[in-house]
């Protein structure tokens, strides 16, 4: 788990849409992530 | 996030039409980072994190509802 006043872990992921995503991409900015175990399952 | 493929992705996103990107991590890299590959057998755990404007966490929560729980912190943002 992590602690608040951690540094955030960096990332590099791609979207669905083929993107390159990065942290430093949201430099400055207020980002909001959440996990989910499978695409389009409930629960 | 989720281990799923871009492809998987994809489909999720275009059946849902949603907003925000849908960020692939097939292997299982960022969600190691944030304490979400708790079972590697599974999928992700439903890992909730707020980063602020320095790239620190604010916020780590170990289970999130994802209908409700993004609607909810931006909100109060």
């Amino acid at each position: 788990m992590l602690n608040p006043g951690d540094k955030a872990p960096d990332f590099t992921g791609r979207d669905h849409a083929g993107k390159t995503v990065k942290l430093s991409d949201f430099k400055g900015k207020t980002l909001v992530l959440w996990f989910y175990p499978k695409a389009d399952t409930p629960g | 996030m989720s281990f799923d493929t871009p492809a998987e992705n994809k489909a999720f996103a275009e059946k849902f039409n949603f907003s925000f990107p849908l960020i692939s991590d097939t292997d299982r890299k960022i969600g190691t980072a944030y304490g979400a590959n708790a079972d590697p057998q599974k999928g992700a755990a439903r890992v909730g994190v707020i980063i602020d404007k320095d790239g620190k966490i604010k916020e780590w929560h170990a289970r999130v509802d994802a209908r409700a729980w993004p609607a909810e912190v931006i909100g109060r943002l």
